[in-house]
């Protein structure tokens, strides 16, 4: 099949980097290079346009924009960037990001080399079949090492590197190499434009104006305004409304799309949940006799129970995640009791930093107070009676005499560290009953180990452990694997004899004690002092295996009188109140929504 | 002096002497080492024209307690002093047995000074020990000894001082439970006529507040604290002295009136710097800065720089918050009969409920209709007031929602 003239001028394609390795400031300088977008108009980045992006200098959500390059020649390119999370929790959508494009440039930082995510992306984009553009970048910077940079990519990943423009993004040198780069190299997009539509999700986002606009890339057919169409694995059925590209500065209606383009459509559709990153759109009259392939539904890997710190803010929050989950597919919500905590909500997100994500944005967007629960997986247990059940929630785990077996999900955990680190990191997996599978040099300096770990020993402070025991070197890439048979025990713990349900705990049973007397440590130095001395236990079932006790209050008091300063002591006072009044009551104890946080934040090693 | 008549209100008096002869580590009042006597004279002045304009205004007051508290009252030049105690009994009708207290720190008076203040009518003194322990004097950068306390102690009782006041201090940095006891021990062979024994706070922008990293390792726990004070409080009532206030001590007679209205919610006018008024149904106080004080009241005819700090008449509900937080500093507590006099309201129905898990876990006690705060219950009473006290009883401070 021959390409057309316009799919000739076309270039898709992503850029996938490690984190801080300046992947968003390589794409505002080729945005800017191409007189998309002035100087001045690039004071922000682009691509990133929520805050908090750009404040953790990441990309959460993918993005995508159409650059019109006209080469020295006179040839005029239709250059499609799409951008992609470069985290680990957002693994699936990266992919899909990769599937709309031909090429991808691999930046690497000259002074850091492969990360663990440089690689994981790598692979990926291998896995789409891509053109993989290797870009040198931060050579500006004195402890820059391009060469061995390049070295790295030939040995590690395997692709020639000779060739691969070497830049800085951050000054703007040579940055026309890149573009030269992706023009030569990126092979132009192929298709038929009287085929069978078949259009690529790669991302979607709500618009108040618009309802859902959903980011497409043209497989196969055309796509115009007015069609009647329909997503392969939904099923659901929409009429476009409006089809175009996206500029630097917003949506361009072209009322068309064909083969090999890509662009954005809108059908009045209202729940982002509709338009699955990964599915196929077809049309109704003949559509395509199959979807594309790789769709999957996003599945949440990490579950944890938010609480309004203050109780009568519980529809607020509700309100507000139900605004996150407009733009957010992969995030999910239902409606949870604890005693402890009162009405909330369990979450499930894609992983940790995906949490992490949904809870500054509702602090900050919203302005909520919330105690966050530790983060959990999800257990799968075959009780005795035959049946499979799903555990999200530590708290419905069922009593052992019920359970015929447990499994837990285990990752594929690869590390890249500086060689000087090993040995702690290797303790760090082993400790958190890691299965030790290969270990790589990358180069003298530098090693990769391959880890499977259980998922639950992840979420809980890994990533903290391995950066303090690397001085931040080292860097972490994960994967599910898949369930496997476990040793898992409940652990509970109670307050002056009542249970405190928020803080119960799945636990390989090695570790319960560790755990255990860890927590009741914690509880027992964030537990103000009450009226009575409060015992502090942690059972299992109902074996009691640490305890600490708070001692009762003794010492509350203003002994001076102030020459008649009542006003002061009143404010006092009053601020004691106001404090108080924030308070939990967990059973007969009185405990503060800052104590309960301190004791769940995951926040030092074992 | 003045006749004393019958229709007359009483009143307390509070004038705030901010000067010291240097700065201690816990202290955060208002004082400021001796500089130039210039300015000592001036804030005098100030002070008496300060006083001057109230005249009028508490026409039908008949003060029956002063204070002359500090800062260090006795470090400024003797003559100051009298100066402003002649004013006093000026521009006030004080009543016939008025108790009119001085503060005055040790090896800060001498004989003849003390005798003066006597004749001029001053017939209590509070003198600060803190501790019989030089070691802890030190800690707390107090710049006498005990021996220098004797001294001065002994002079007082010569110039025909029958109600002496001594200030005692626990959770100094290195105190023991033994070192306190001691002290005690040492303070009632002394014996004056009434103890105040102070809890050492950390206050911000103490010398301890700035070092407390290096002092902290030092300071008594806060069980040791508790063990120090239920221990104190029984030594003292071995020895005669019955505790009335969270922190004060009396041998039989000698309570101390003035801190009494305080805790009464009586009437008191303070003048000088930072010093606070209950007067006329507000509660008000005046600016911290000097400069400004002393300008202000010598521009008081032209009234262009406002001296007042904080101003704010007390609520009715208000008012019943106060009442209690003060009452329960008392042993003699809250009477629910003298309470619905006051306020029309019955303490039982308001309060009643709140106070039963205190009562039954040795906090409180009740006995004839009268509330009362444990010295246990006392050590804990600003968990015990935050529970009972609703919001309203804080009046306009309260914002929450």
């Amino acid at each position: 099949m021959s390409l057309t003239e316009k799919q000739k001028h076309i270039r898709n394609f992503s850029i996938i980097a490690h984190i801080d390795h300046g992947k968003s400031t390589l794409a505002d300088r080729i945005l800017e290079f191409s007189n998309t977008v002035s100087e001045r108009e690039m004071e922000d980045r682009l691509l990133d346009n929520m805050d908090l992006e750009r404040e953790r200098g990441i990309t959460i959500k993918a993005r995508a924009v159409r650059i019109d390059y006209t080469d020295e020649n006179g040839e005029q390119y239709a250059l499609n960037m799409i951008d992609t999370p470069g985290h680990v929790d957002f693994n699936y959508e990266v992919s899909r990001s990769l599937n709309a494009c031909e090429g991808a440039l691999l930046v690497v930082d000259a002074t850091q080399g492969i990360e663990a995510q440089t690689l994981a992306n790598a692979y990926l984009a291998v896995d789409a079949n891509l053109e993989i553009v290797p870009v040198i970048n931060k050579i500006d910077l004195p402890s820059a090492m391009p060469d061995r940079c390049k070295q790295e990519i030939e040995d590690v990943i395997g692709i020639p590197a000779d060739m691969a423009p070497v830049v800085s993004a951050k000054t703007g040198l040579n940055i026309k190499d890149v573009i030269d780069a992706i023009i030569r190299d990126v092979p132009a997009p192929e298709g038929d434009a009287d085929a069978p539509l078949q259009c690529l999700i790669f991302d979607s986002v709500y618009n108040s104006y618009l309802g859902v606009v959903v980011y497409i890339r043209v497989m196969e057919g055309t796509l115009s305004v007015g069609d009647k169409i329909k997503l392969m694995h939904t099923g659901a059925e929409f009429d476009v409304v409006e089809v175009g590209v996206m500029d630097p500065f917003g949506l361009r209606s072209t009322g068309t799309l064909s083969a090999g383009e890509v662009g954005y459509f809108t059908a009045s559709i209202k729940n982002v949940a509709d338009t699955r990153v990964g599915d196929t759109v077809t049309k109704v009259e003949e559509p395509a006799d199959e979807p594309l392939p790789g769709f999957k539904k996003v599945q949440s890997m990490v579950y944890a129970g938010i609480y309004p710190a203050d109780g009568a803010r519980y529809n607020e929050t509700k309100d507000a995640l139900e605004k996150l989950q407009l733009n957010d597919a992969a995030f999910t919500f239902e409606p949870e009791t604890s005693i402890a905590l009162g009405f909330g909500f369990r979450c499930g997100f894609l992983g940790l930093l995906h949490m992490e994500i949904i809870e500054e944005r509702l602090e900050r967007e919203f302005n909520l107070d919330l105690i966050t629960t530790a983060p959990s997986v999800i257990y799968e247990i075959t009780k005795r009676n035959g049946e499979l059940i799903r555990i999200d929630n530590p708290t419905n785990y069922p009593p052992p005499d019920e359970i015929e077996t447990a499994a837990e999900p285990i990752v594929a955990a690869s590390v890249i560290t500086p060689t000087e680190y090993v040995g702690g990191i290797m303790d760090l997996c082993q400790d958190r009953r890691g299965v030790f599978i290969d270990m790589k040099y990358i180069d003298t300096e530098r090693v990769e180990l391959h880890y499977k770990l259980p998922l639950n020993e992840i979420i809980y402070d890994f990533f903290d452990a391995l950066k303090s025991r690397s001085r931040g070197y080292a860097s972490l890439d994960y994967e599910l694997e898949g369930y496997e048979a476990s040793d898992l025990v409940k652990l509970d713990f109670l307050l002056n004899g009542d249970m405190v349900d928020a803080l119960t705990f799945i636990v390989h049973s090695e570790k319960a004690y560790g755990r255990a007397r860890k927590i009741a440590e914690k509880l027992k130095d964030n537990i103000p002092r009450q009226l009575f001395e409060v015992p502090i236990q942690a059972a299992i079932g109902s074996k009691i295996i640490a305890r600490e006790t708070v001692k009762a209050l003794r010492k509350d008091v203003l002994a001076k009188c102030y020459g008649g300063d009542i006003t002061r002591k009143k404010k006092l006072l009053e601020k004691q109140k106001e404090g108080k009044k924030k308070m939990r009551q967990l059973g007969s104890v009185q405990v503060s929504p800052e104590a309960f946080m301190a004791v769940l934040k995951l926040d030092d090693e074992d | 002096m003045q006749l004393y008549s019958n229709e007359q209100k009483r009143l307390g008096l509070y004038f705030h002497i901010p000067f010291c002869l240097s700065k201690c580590a816990y202290c955060d009042f208002n004082s400021a080492p001796v500089s130039n006597p210039e300015i000592i004279s001036r804030y005098i002045s100030a002070l008496i024209a300060h006083m001057e304009s109230y005249r009028a205004g508490a026409a039908s007051y008949a003060p029956d307690t002063v204070f002359i508290g500090g800062g260090t009252p006795t470090c400024i030049p003797p003559e100051e002093l009298f100066r402003l105690i002649r004013a006093i009994k000026k521009n006030f009708r004080l009543t016939k047995n008025v108790e009119f207290s001085i503060e005055a720190n040790p090896a800060t008076v001498t004989y003849p000074t003390l005798l003066r203040l006597h004749r001029l009518g001053v017939n209590r003194l509070s003198m600060g020990l803190q501790s019989a322990h030089d070691i802890e004097l030190k800690a707390l950068s107090r710049r006498h000894t005990r021996k220098d306390f004797e001294q001065s102690f002994r002079m007082a009782r010569d110039a025909k001082f029958d109600n002496i006041n001594v200030d005692l201090m626990f959770g100094i940095p290195h105190q023991t439970y033994q070192s306190l006891m001691h002290t005690l021990s040492y303070l009632t062979r002394v014996a004056p006529d009434h103890i105040s024994l102070y809890d050492l706070k950390i206050e911000p922008g103490t010398a301890f507040h700035r070092n407390y990293s290096e002092i902290a390792p030092y300071l008594p726990d806060e069980d040791t604290e508790a063990d120090m004070y239920f221990g104190a409080v029984e030594y003292l009532r071995n020895a005669g002295y019955l505790q009335y206030e969270i922190s004060n001590f009396a041998k039989r007679g000698h309570m101390c009136a003035h801190n009494l209205k305080y805790w009464n919610c009586d009437e008191y006018l303070g003048f000088g710097v930072s010093a606070h008024s209950y007067f006329n149904g507000s509660r008000f106080s005046f600016t911290s800065d000097i400069g400004r004080y002393m300008q202000g009241v010598e521009g008081i005819r032209e009234n262009r720089i406002t001296i007042t700090d904080e101003n704010e008449a007390v609520e009715e509900r208000e008012r019943i918050g106060e009442y209690i937080m003060l009452r329960l500093r008392l042993c003699a507590g809250i009477d629910s009969r003298e309470f619905s006099r006051r306020f029309g309201l019955d303490f039982d129905t308001l309060y009643g409920d709140k106070c039963v898990r205190y009562i039954q876990n040795g906090f409180m006690t009740f006995h004839n209709g009268v509330y009362a705060l444990t010295p246990a219950g006392m050590f804990i009473s600003n968990y015990i007031l935050s529970d009972i006290l609703e919001f309203e009883d804080f009046g306009r401070y309260y914002f929450g929602g």
